[in-house]
């Protein structure tokens, strides 16, 4: 029993062993162009390549959780650009949602040396400094819809409509409800920027309208189960109940069904934002009256070429005074034109 | 004069406490028939899920690999039911296959916790990511919907006012009690739970036991995730997320000791009800959700203490018996 004790320990320690040799290989560059950027104070330690003319290069791509359809389309539209090449290999990772997770990784990542982060990030103040370091280190990052602090300057954002995404939203829908009635809002997890603003655009634009009021917000934690708990209590509170916006479309399909259940279907208007698939169905059989599309394949090729762009090029962060923006083109989406959207585009 | 003992009755009083406050606070809102199978229905998964994995706090063992079972069945049931065109038969099929995933998960857990002797904490968190992994290989990781109205009736339909889930909730929790009270396996449970080295001695098939308990838990889950893919009308790897806390954490408000041996099923369903009212109260009083959390956690704390304060008090009470008893029995000698 000891002896065997003794063997499984000595292969541990031999496992540990070859793994931090390998890693030790790949480090060493990188550790080093860190360690000199940091001693001229902000300056990158770029070293060019060429993806194109076949360099080989590694992409890491980050997600907060790489369970969501979002992150799904995001992957499958940056490996999409990725996959005609076969020099460039594209690396997946999920944080489970927690912003120390997303921080481990970036560290990793950036000890592996990759060309390129694309990233989502958990926590905007969190992963500043490792979104800095990994610029530092000659990394170009790209951060896809949550962005880190403003003040930390990166390589490029690439977004969906965030506060005109709300008004858009707050215009047809009340439109839709002949400008007068009670809305109730079912919000995300308070505090992320993106859904913020969207939240923000929404009110501002409804303000304007003096017949709409809106009679409470309470938030389902982007969960389609919990948002349906929610929307009953809200058919309780409101019998008079005339609109939903809810800030991500699994939340307004969660309220569409509940709506369902309480024999009031297409009866109350009921508005998303994303634009997945199963919502754009929801329009369809008018269980939905409408959400703001983005095409989230499109969304994620975007960034692919703009990190390869940014590793292929002579230019880095320094020469940047504000973090570039790309913000994808938004689609109002109502009954009427839900044809319009192919099948290939419906992520 | 036979007194009646209160403290039995700590937790029935907390709930028609909270009743009572919320049909003041809100009473057109709160009380109606629709509200009260709204609430229900909100903690049937839970309900169905805590009153198989039970058995498993009882022996003191843990599952965290909930919400990731839950998704696995989910994902199962609803790529069955689809594949098989969606009639009746398919989602009887699809039930059934998600089921026997669920206590296939279950049997494993219990072979390798009771084989191998390796903390349930341990195996239940490394099957977590396995059957997440699962999960996400079978859906190509994207939400596979299923609308066929069969399937959506698992969820939806409704008896007399309340929806089939709280049906499943009631019948399980039902038979569960039953087990845990009226048989020698529900003994032996309790035993296994309290002094697992005491029962082995004395007789029990300590490790079949175990085993069957996390299959019991395996199922329930496997029947929650049903459940739940039923009520979104989809599944995905994500489905679930968080169940693992809520199930725990329904369990341990009603009393369940996590060291095993010490808790009833009554009470776990207490736990899930009262989160489903707190729940369904904070959302009818508008409270913001920058506040939700807050609000919560008090109220958590407060009915705890309350009840446990009531328990403390039996169990002096009967210190104070027996210590009578015996100074009469020294007195009599």
């Amino acid at each position: 029993m000891k002896r065997k004790g003794i063997a499984l320990l000595l292969i541990a320690i031999m496992a540990i062993m070859s793994l931090a040799a390998c890693a030790g290989g790949e480090t060493t560059r990188t550790d080093d162009g860190a360690g000199s950027g940091q001693a001229a104070g902000g300056t990158s330690s770029k070293v060019k390549v060429d993806p194109y003319g076949g360099d080989e290069v590694k992409i890491a791509y980050i997600a907060h959780d790489i369970k969501t359809p979002n992150n799904q389309g995001w992957k499958e539209g940056i490996e999409r650009v990725t996959s005609n090449w076969s020099n460039i290999k594209v690396d997946s990772y999920g944080a489970e949602e927690s912003a120390e997770k997303q921080v481990q990784i970036m560290t990793d990542c950036i000890n592996q040396g990759y060309n390129a982060i694309i990233l989502q990030c958990s926590d905007g103040t969190a992963l500043a400094p490792s979104v800095k370091q990994a610029e530092e280190a000659g990394i170009p990052v790209v951060t896809v819809n949550l962005d880190c602090s403003s003040d930390t300057i990166h390589s490029a954002l690439v977004m969906a409509v965030d506060y005109d995404g709300g008004r858009m939203a707050a215009e047809k829908m009340a439109e839709q409800m002949g400008e007068k009635g009670k809305i109730a809002i079912i919000q995300g997890v308070p505090g992320l920027e993106r859904t913020d603003n969207l939240e923000k655009g929404f009110r501002d634009t409804i303000a304007k309208y003096s017949g709409i009021e809106i009679v409470d917000a309470q938030s389902a934690s982007f969960q389609k189960d919990t948002a349906m708990t929610v929307m009953n209590s809200f058919l309780q509170s409101y019998p008079d109940l005339a609109g939903v916006f809810a800030i991500n479309d699994a939340m307004a399909e969660g309220a569409a069904l509940a709506a369902q259940s309480a024999n009031k279907k297409g009866e109350i208007c009921i508005w998303g934002a994303d634009g997945e698939k199963d919502a754009l169905a929801m329009i369809e059989s008018g269980d939905m009256a409408g959400t703001i599309y983005t095409n989230s394949w499109d969304e994620g090729s975007t960034a692919a070429k703009i990190a390869l762009l940014m590793m292929g090029s002579e230019y880095d962060y320094t020469v940047l005074t504000a973090t570039p923006k790309v913000i994808m083109e938004p689609i109002v989406v109502t009954k009427d034109n839900v044809g319009d959207i192919a099948e290939e585009d419906r992520w | 004069m036979k007194k009646i003992n209160w403290s039995k009755y700590s937790k029935p009083i907390i709930l028609v406490a909270f009743v009572i406050a919320l049909s003041i606070l809100r009473p057109k809102a709160f009380l109606s028939l629709d509200n009260f199978s709204n609430v229900l229905w909100s903690v049937a998964v839970i309900g169905i899920m805590v009153s198989g994995t039970i058995f498993v706090f009882l022996i003191g063992g843990i599952d965290l690999s909930i919400a990731t079972l839950c998704a696995l069945s989910a994902v199962v049931v609803v790529s069955v039911t689809n594949m098989l065109g969606g009639g009746v038969g398919a989602v009887l099929l699809g039930v059934l296959a998600a089921l026997v995933t669920g206590a296939l998960a279950g049997a494993i857990h219990g072979l390798i916790i009771t084989k191998f002797n390796i903390p349930a904490f341990l195996v239940t968190f490394a099957t977590q990511s396995i059957f997440l992994g699962l999960a996400m290989v079978l859906t190509n990781n994207k939400i596979v919907s299923c609308t066929a109205p069969a399937f959506t009736a698992i969820g939806a339909f409704k008896i007399l006012g309340f929806p089939l889930p709280v049906y499943f909730m009631a019948i399980i929790a039902l038979a569960s009690w039953a087990v845990l009270r009226k048989t020698v396996f529900g003994r032996y449970v309790y035993a296994v739970g309290g002094n697992p080295v005491a029962s082995e001695i004395s007789g029990i098939n300590v490790r079949g036991a175990s085993i069957m308990c996390y299959v019991v838990s395996g199922l329930t889950t496997a029947l929650g995730g049903v459940v739940l893919a039923s009520m979104t009308q989809q599944a995905s790897a994500a489905t679930g997320a968080g169940y693992t806390n809520d199930v725990i954490t329904a369990g341990v408000i009603g009393g369940v000791s996590l060291l095993g041996g010490e808790g009833t099923l009554p009470g776990a369903i207490f736990g899930a009800v009262l989160m489903g009212l707190l729940n369904n109260g904070l959302n009818l009083m508008s409270v913001p959700s920058t506040h939700a959390g807050l609000v919560k956690g008090l109220v958590i704390v407060v009915a705890v203490a309350f009840d446990a304060m009531n328990h403390a008090d039996q169990s002096k009470k009967k210190v104070k018996k027996f210590k009578k008893t015996k100074d009469t029995a020294k007195e009599s000698a």
